[in-house]
């Protein structure tokens, strides 16, 4: 098959830029970004496994950001546990509630399973709101000075930085994998056409299933690093709607269903929210649902394949007006 | 007896729409069901690709009871089906469309891309095509590509020739011809009556739920309770 575009030299060059960055923009308001860029680009690249290929499109994904939020936190707060240690303990129960939302809500389609997805989330938020053991409406908070590396608990944001990049990495060669494989083929088919798939013999529960888990371990990783970066937890920033929204939002925007597609809608959405927030100070807090809002729209009217998809579409006619000039 | 069904209904609220049909199909057999518009075919034909659980009856392939069993299971055990209308993968290659059946019985990517790759070529598609832009008669090739690639043992041809030209519809008829002689068995239905006549050694004929007639071709097209089944009462010609 013919590349228009070298894919192998984009992904080293995009590599070597994230790398990078944190070295050449050395200023605390540029690595801010980059650490929340990152951190968005984790959560919504594992929505995608399931949101994206499968395209079972689930808006309570902070249900499982926030087990993986509130786990290290509490293991921390109760036993003095490392809080890497904790990252595990909120995978374990992200997988276990994954199983037990997936059996019955993967009964569901299109805007019922969604519906179903955040009537969970809110539910898990307000139980966690009110339940004294883990903080109630106040949360939890991490230790204040690590006692080690395994603390994951840094003075600076450069630290921060290569971690959630590292973890970056990992998703993107798992998905990049998955979408390789029967497995990948399988999400790809249940996307499509659920019937037709049955009719070839596609397992669609079990699939479907497999990746809400897959999906899940790294939701929850992305919330237990942000619990780690930011040292507390309440039940709005862990299990908030907004958190789940933030996913569809950065993926659908770059491109739900494609490898690369939350990064780049991360890429776009991360520094304008942080631009919206410094311009407009604490006022500003609502114009992220504003903005949010906004960009719903214009994907589902002009371009539902996201970003990537028109990349796609006019990559190949820009090139070839430059090389034909 | 690698097929029998028996006694099978299936009920939409009080309504009947398949009534009782039995049948039976040997091993490399490529039987023909005919009938007309709501006759029941497209029902029945659903209950034995596991769409569509029937009422009561009984289904058995190769000696196993598939009555209840789910599509996929279906697939596994062998039975292979295209539908009416070509749900095709559309956001994916021929290639692919067919790899996803060839997946089943080949775990791994090199093996199900060699078996796809050999299917798509007997086929005579072109694998690289995305498959948004093909025709119809592209689709339902894609359509009987995608499950000749989950390597069934009996095909059922849900209308996989209708709409075509009349050299598509040869070259489709080629097609079936070939897939029949490597071994596979497969039940048609089939609104063109030179598709029955030119591929199957037996028909039978569905109407009102229930299986009217069945022979050969020859037999059933001047089978007076056929002809009433299509034309209505007093179409009979008069005797000779």
């Amino acid at each position: 098959m013919k590349h228009l575009l070298p894919a192998r030299s984009g992904v080293c060059l995009l590599a070597a830029a994230l790398l990078l960055f944190p070295l050449v923009f050395t200023g605390a308001f540029y690595r801010d970004i980059g650490v929340a860029f990152l951190l968005a680009a984790i959560s919504a690249s594992a929505w995608n496994i399931v949101g994206g290929y499968a395209g079972q499109v689930s808006v309570g994904h902070s249900m499982f950001f926030g087990l993986g939020a509130y786990a290290p936190l509490f293991c921390f707060t109760l036993w003095g546990w490392p809080l890497l240690a904790g990252i595990p303990v909120g995978i374990v129960l992200s997988v276990a509630l994954a199983l037990v939302v997936g059996l019955p809500t993967f009964r569901l389609s299109g805007h019922y399973f969604s519906m179903a997805t955040i009537a969970v989330a809110e539910l898990i938020r307000i139980f966690f709101g009110t339940w004294t053991l883990v903080g109630g409406a106040i949360g939890l908070q991490g230790p204040a000075v690590a006692r080690g590396w395994w603390d994951l608990t840094f003075r600076g944001d450069l630290a921060y930085y290569y971690v959630f990049l590292g973890v970056l990495g990992l998703l993107l060669f798992v998905t990049f994998e998955v979408g390789r494989r029967r497995f990948g083929f399988y999400l790809r088919a249940i996307k499509e056409s659920e019937r037709a798939a049955r009719s070839l013999g596609v397992p669609v529960r079990l699939t479907k299933l497999k990746a809400l888990a897959l999906s899940a371990i790294f939701t929850s990783t992305a919330g237990s690093l942000y619990a780690a970066k930011t040292g507390f937890i309440d039940p709005d920033s862990g299990f908030g709607i907004l958190v789940s929204v933030q996913m569809v939002i950065v993926a659908a925007l770059g491109g739900a269903g494609t490898l690369f597609g939350p990064l780049i809608g991360a890429l776009i959405l991360i520094p304008l929210q942080t631009a919206a927030n410094t311009w407009f100070g604490g006022s500003g807090s609502g114009l992220t649902f504003i903005i949010y809002g906004g960009i719903i729209v214009l994907i589902a009217r002009f371009e539902p394949g996201g970003l990537y998809d028109l990349w796609r579409r006019v990559a190949p006619i820009v090139w070839r007006r430059a090389h034909a000039a | 007896m690698l097929l029998e069904a028996r006694n099978v209904a299936k009920a939409f609220g009080s309504f009947w729409a398949v009534a009782g049909a039995d049948l039976t199909i040997e091993e490399g057999e490529i039987v023909g069901l005919i009938g007309p518009n709501g006759a029941g075919k497209s029902t029945f034909f659903n209950c034995l690709a596991g769409d569509t659980p029937p009422t009561s009856g009984r289904i058995l392939f190769d000696g196993l009871d598939v009555t209840r069993a789910t599509p996929e299971a279906h697939a596994r055990a062998g039975i292979g089906r295209t539908f009416q209308v070509p749900m095709t993968f559309e956001d994916m290659s021929v290639l692919d469309n067919v790899t996803v059946g060839a997946f089943l019985r080949h775990p791994h990517r090199g093996d199900a891309r060699d078996r796809a790759r050999r299917i798509v070529e007997l086929t005579g598609l072109r694998p690289d095509q995305p498959s948004r832009s093909l025709g119809t008669p592209g689709r339902k090739r894609l359509g009987i590509a995608r499950v000749l690639a989950t390597e069934p043992r009996l095909l059922l041809l849900d209308e996989a020739l209708a709409g075509l030209t009349p050299t598509e519809l040869h070259e489709a008829i080629a097609l079936v011809r070939r897939i029949h002689e490597s071994g596979v068995t497969i039940v048609i239905v089939e609104h063109i009556m030179e598709v029955i006549m030119t591929l199957t050694r037996r028909v039978l004929v569905f109407n009102q739920g229930k299986v009217i007639a069945s022979g050969t071709p020859e037999q059933v097209v001047k089978d007076e309770a056929v002809i009433e089944a299509y034309l209505g009462r007093g179409a009979r010609r008069p005797a000779e």
